[in-house]
Formats: C-alpha cells, sequence, structure tokens
C-alpha cells in the first residue's frame, strides 16, 4: 500500500497541465488540465484507450514534450521551466525513467545486455569501469537475472527477459520514479504476471514511485494503489484501485470495466452490476458534444442537458475524484435498464 | 466420429521452420465444424499462429508442412499449388490478423480495395460490387458507411480497420474465417465490439471460425471449443465450459490460474515456474513436465498420448490417462 506520510509533498505533481501537439492548423490538444500527484512508494495506474493521451503524459513528464500551460514538480523543483542546460543536466540525472512497451523495439539489437544497461551511467557521467560494472550486476540482480545475461544481445533472450532487461536500463542510475509505458501488453500472462510482481518488489525494496499506464484493468487491480483513468486527454476519475474498481464513479470507467475479457463465461456473471449494452452509447450515435461539453458525452448514454459543459474533477471521497456531471445518478439508470435487459442477452 | 460436415481437418500436423532444422508444429490434429467457433491458445512460440498459417496455405519462408494432411471441407489441400490456394482465398477461407493496417493498402480507399475483391472474386460489376461493399460495411457495423467507403486506411481508427478486414475476409461467404490474434492490439472496449461482431456473423452466416490468441479470457468469451498449444503439440482440447471449469491439464491448470479472472480483485499474480522449452527441442516424454507441479516419473519416460478425458474432451497427460484406465 501506499507509503504516503500525511502532509508529505508528492515526489512528482502535474499540475493542471495542457499539451498541444503540432502547430497551426495541425495543432491538437492531447492534455487538457491534468492534476496528478505521485508520492514515492506508490504504484499508480494509468488507463486510458489510444489517443487518451497517457504516453503524451509519460513524455510530458520525463520533458520530452513541453506543456503549454501548467508545470510539472518533481521532489519540489518545477522542472518543466527548467531550459536547455539545466533541462539537460536534470535529465541526465535521471529521476525519472521511462520503460517501454516492446523491449525488442526498445532496446538496441547490437548491443549486448551489458552495454544496455550500462547506457544511462555512461550518460550521467560515470568513467570508472569497476564501478559501471557493479551497478550493472547490482541492476540486473535487482531484476532478478543473474551475469550470464551480461553479454548477450536482445535477439538472443525471451521477451519477459528483454522486459526485465529494459527494467534494469532503468534502474541502473537509481531513479526515484518508473514511469512504464505497456510494460506488459507485449507479454504472455504467466510473464506478464511475472513483470507485474517486479515491479511491486521494487517498489516495497527500493520505496520507487511506479507509474504503470496500460488498458489491461485486470492486471492493474493486482499491484496499483491508485487508478487514474483518462479519457481524450482529461482526468474522468482518479481514486483507491479498490473502490474505483468496486464501485466504478464515472461510466467510462464501467464501461471498461464491462469490457475486459475474462475466464468465466458470461452464464456465471451475473454478479456484475452492469451490462456493457447499457454502457456504450446508443447504437444510432448521439450527436458529438459541442466545443467546452464534455469530452465524453457522445458516447455516454447517460448525457444530459448539464453535459454540454465540461464537468470538473470533483471529490467523491477520500482521494477519490470523478468528473461527471451525473455521477450520483448514472449507475441507477444503467442498473434498471440492465436488469431489463434481462439474463437473456447477457451474451 | 463421423467425418461429414467438417470444414476444417488436420490430421497429424508437422511444421518444420529454419528450412527444416527443427520441427515447430508436432502432430497437430483437430477439426472445425461448420458455424463452430475454435480457439487455439498458448504461450508465444507454441505453434499456435504456425498451425494457422498452414491452414491457409501461407507458411513464412523456410517453413514447410513436414507430414501430415489439411484438408478443406473434405478435399486434401495439403500440397496444393499456388493457384490452388488463390481460389480458396477469400472465396472458401478469409483471413483477419493481428495488424489491420499492414494487410491493407495505405494509397487506396478501403471501400475501392473490398470492391477489388467482390470484382475479382465474385466477378460483380463497379455498381453491383459498391452496393455490395456498402452492405458488408453495415454489416461489420461501420456506421456511415458510404463515407467509410472512401477514405484511406489512415483515416480510420484501429478498430474500425479491423472491422475493414473482416469485412473484407467475410465478403465472398466463406466457410472459415481464420483470425489470428485479431484484437490483440484494439483496446478493450473495441476488442468487446469486435468479439461480439465475430460471433453475429457465425449467427447470422454459419461461418466457422479458428481463433488464435495468447489471452485465454478472450478465447473463453468467445469460443465453443478451446484447444491448448504447448511447446508444438496440444495438450488439451475440449468444450469451452469444460476447459475452463474442469480443467485436465497441468498446462491448462496454470494458464487459468495466470489469466485475467475479470473480478478487479486485488490478488496474488500467479506465474508459471519456469520456461517453455526452445522451439524444435527434442523431448522424450511430455514437453509439459519439466515445469509441471504434479510430475511423475513416468512422465518423461516415452511420448505422451492424448486420451479423451470426457464427451469430446481430450488431454495429452500421463496423470488424466492413469485416471482413465482405473474408472
Amino acid at each position: 500500500m501506499s507509503t504516503e506520510v500525511a502532509g508529505s509533498p508528492p515526489l512528482l505533481a502535474v499540475e493542471s497541465v495542457d499539451v498541444t501537439l503540432g502547430r497551426g492548423w495541425r495543432a491538437n490538444q492531447v492534455l487538457s488540465g491534468v492534476d496528478l500527484d505521485v508520492w514515492p512508494g506508490e504504484i499508480v495506474g494509468l488507463v486510458g484507450e489510444t489517443g487518451s493521451g497517457k504516453t503524451t503524459l509519460a513524455r510530458t513528464v520525463v520533458g520530452l514534450v513541453n506543456p503549454r500551460r501548467g508545470r510539472i514538480v518533481f521532489e519540489g523543483q518545477p522542472i518543466s521551466a527548467l531550459r536547455r542546460g539545466a533541462r539537460r543536466a536534470e535529465r541526465r540525472r535521471g529521476h525519472v525513467q521511462l520503460v517501454f512497451q516492446d523491449p525488442l523495439r526498445s532496446l538496441d539489437p547490437d548491443l549486448t545486455v551489458a552495454e544496455i544497461v550500462a547506457e544511462g551511467l555512461r550518460i550521467r557521467g560515470e568513467t570508472d569501469r569497476d564501478e559501471i560494472r557493479r551497478q550493472v550486476t547490482r541492476a540486473l540482480e535487482q531484476v532478478g537475472l543473474d551475469a550470464t545475461m551480461l553479454e548477450r544481445t536482445p535477439g538472443q533472450i525471451s521477451g519477459g527477459q528483454r522486459q526485465r532487461v529494459s527494467i534494469a536500463r532503468a534502474l541502473a542510475v537509481e531513479p526515484r520514479l518508473l514511469i512504464c509505458d505497456e510494460p506488459v501488453s507485449a507479454l504472455d500472462a504467466s510473464t506478464r504476471n511475472h513483470v507485474l510482481r517486479l515491479l511491486d518488489e521494487l517498489r516495497t525494496s527500493l520505496g520507487l514511485a511506479i507509474v504503470i499506464i496500460s488498458h489491461d484493468l485486470s492486471s492493474l487491480a493486482g499491484i496499483a494503489d491508485r487508478v487514474v483513468v483518462l479519457y481524450r486527454g482529461r482526468i474522468v476519475e482518479d481514486g483507491p484501485v479498490d473502490r474505483v474498481f468496486a464501485t466504478p464513479r464515472h461510466p467510462y470507467t464501467a464501461l471498461l470495466m464491462a469490457s475486459a475479457p475474462s475466464i468465466r463465461q458470461h452464464s456465471v456473471r451475473h454478479d456484475r452490476p452492469f451490462s456493457v449494452h447499457q454502457l456504450r452509447g446508443a447504437s444510432s450515435g448521439p450527436p458529438p458534444a459541442g466545443p467546452g461539453g464534455c469530452v465524453f458525452a457522445d458516447r455516454c448514454p447517460f448525457a444530459a442537458d448539464a453535459c454540454a459543459v465540461q464537468p470538473p474533477l470533483e471529490a467523491v471521497g477520500e482521494r477519490w475524484s470523478v468528473a461527471c456531471h451525473r455521477h450520483e445518478e448514472w449507475g441507477a439508470l444503467a442498473q434498471i435498464a440492465t436488469r431489463q435487459e434481462g439474463p437473456a442477452h447477457a451474451r | 466420429m463421423p467425418d461429414f460436415g467438417e470444414v476444417l481437418r488436420l490430421d497429424d500436423l508437422h511444421v518444420s521452420v529454419h528450412n527444416g532444422a527443427a520441427t515447430a508444429v508436432r502432430g497437430v490434429s483437430l477439426r472445425v465444424r461448420p458455424g463452430e467457433i475454435v480457439g487455439l491458445v498458448g504461450e508465444s512460440g507454441s505453434g499456435k499462429t504456425l498451425t494457422c498459417r498452414a491452414v491457409l496455405g501461407v507458411l513464412p519462408p523456410g517453413c514447410a508442412v513436414e507430414r501430415g494432411t489439411v484438408s478443406f471441407g473434405g478435399a486434401d489441400v495439403t500440397s496444393l499449388s499456388r493457384r490452388g490456394w488463390e481460389r480458396l482465398h477469400g472465396s472458401e477461407l478469409g483471413a483477419v490478423f493481428q495488424d489491420p493496417a499492414s494487410y491493407l493498402n495505405p494509397v487506396l480507399t478501403v471501400g475501392g480495395q473490398l470492391t477489388e475483391v467482390l470484382r475479382v472474386k465474385l466477378g460483380l460489376g463497379r455498381r453491383a460490387g459498391h452496393r455490395r461493399a456498402l452492405e458488408l460495411f453495415e454489416a461489420v457495423g461501420l456506421r456511415q458507411p458510404e463515407q467509410v467507403f472512401h477514405l484511406i486506411p489512415a483515416e480510420l481508427s484501429g478498430g474500425m480497420l479491423q472491422r475493414v478486414m473482416i469485412a473484407i475476409a467475410i465478403s465472398c461467404d466463406p466457410q472459415l474465417l481464420v483470425a489470428d490474434e485479431p484484437t490483440t492490439a484494439l483496446d478493450v472496449t473495441i476488442q468487446a465490439e469486435v468479439l461480439e461482431l465475430l460471433r453475429k456473423l457465425r449467427e447470422e452466416r454459419g461461418m466457422a471460425v479458428l481463433f488464435v490468441s495468447h489471452d485465454l479470457a478472450v478465447i473463453t468469451q468467445l469460443c465453443d471449443r478451446i484447444v491448448v498449444f504447448y511447446a508444438g503439440e496440444i495438450v488439451e482440447s475440449g468444450p469451452a465450459e469444460e476447459i475452463t471449469q474442469q480443467p485436465r491439464h497441468p498446462y491448462t491448470q496454470a494458464l487459468l490460474r495466470v489469466a485475467s479472472v475479470g473480478d478487479f480483485g486485488r490478488r496474488e499474480l500467479e506465474v508459471i515456474a519456469g520456461q517453455p522449452p526452445r522451439v524444435g527441442a527434442d523431448i522424450t516424454g511430455c514437453r509439459f513436465a519439466a515445469r509441471c507441479p504434479a510430475a511423475v516419473p513416468e512422465c518423461a519416460a516415452g511420448p505422451v498420448r492424448s486420451v479423451p478425458v470426457g464427451d469430446q474432451h481430450q488431454a495429452r497427460c500421463v496423470l488424466a490417462a492413469r485416471e482413465v484406465v482405473t474408472t
């Protein structure tokens, strides 16, 4: 669980960040008013569909993208305001590290594991060979790989080992925050759980804060403390993972959950409060929301007149907030509709 | 078992890789009946995709059917000529893959690409082809088909592209649709919609589907029958309900433990200890024995046969075979 001390400042604070990619007529607002705090030792799951801005948010945090408005504060220092040399120096320090989805494409196929893991140290300015060797071995040990891996190339090891190498590469520079962009979606179920367990252990043993970007909600349920749901560049729900998954307060979160595949047959799944059909927008396709409206309104079966205005992220519980005008009503509406639909259509 | 009414039948299929240096698929036998959705599940490298490619007659370079037969609608197609396969593709056999964008021409409209299939395969005229294309787009749940018709692949989302691919695959009413990880690259909400679409098409058209995925949860949602692959062999096959409720092979049991349960509860994340054997590794006896928690000395003694453990339910396990003998 989160080791947050009451009143302690967050490790990372993303403060009302807007990001626009492209210029002129191509300009596309990817993130709007995103607020996100991450405390040390916490695992935050960031969920959303393709194009919701998850990856852009990760890139903004590490400084690969500049926010148009708002700021990124890391350990009390506003790093998004840093420019040129100061920015480069901050990045070289490697306090924030990224781990990518597909290790086969994000690791250089011509380098050995030892060289890949040492790269961050060299960039930081480490020159002592023995010291580098020691750090590399330590990082590989932390992810459960032994020294026999050192001289192999990414093509010679399995998919799960590759993903562990890319985590070791990130750990070598002793980061405070790890951002994993879809770290397990290319992996088989067993390997996926292996990597997730590893991240969970690292959080405890190193006190790392970890942000896991994923579209697989059920694997997040296993390890995350908090879940943040992003939809078209806005946070629509942010709360403790067990409470959000027990009673989602935003219709989009509920839709994501109802859509997730499960090994239980539908016929024995009447425990789920809502059917997926009740959470999808009307099939005729409702009119798209005008500018300034709720981002989810055009897909939301519960959209009302009030939804022509973007709802603010409101607190609905302890450290739990939702951006929905109808967060108190839609659940009851969906339940009634699901009951009317009956078990015959449950499939 | 009567052999009439089979769309697809594989008998003792062996596929070699690396120009014959290793055998990646070893003795796969399975059948698909009309209107049935059969799911192949297994870890990467288990041979499910190669099996599927052998069914389509599109094995990658260096791979070949070493032994065994592929029969389609009762006719042996194992050594069919390229021409012969071309006749089957589209009209009898449809295919959908993981990455729809790489199977479509990026500079032609999606409508044009679908119409091309209709004109070549069914000999439809320009006008009739257009009409039929719109109907198909409608059938796969694309809204505003007239507008979608004139778009190029880059203008469509991943989910829409996969629907276009499905429309092309079913355009000539094939008897069998082969779907290799068609939803792996899609968002969960879109994935659920595509799975529903496949089930609807099966019901409307009586089309059989051979569905491949590494995700047991997806397979369970969709399929009537599940075939579990491990290291190039079928280790268990049977009705979906039975496989998930009463799995008999330890590997299937392990897969079920690591799969997404979908209850969103916090729980211990389980793993299967060890690594699968190298592709083509020579192992006497059970190929899963090294990772199996229930392994006994007998497992490594000799080849393990698949035994019936229920109605239409088979498992390749020494322990399951023992129970069959004693009862």
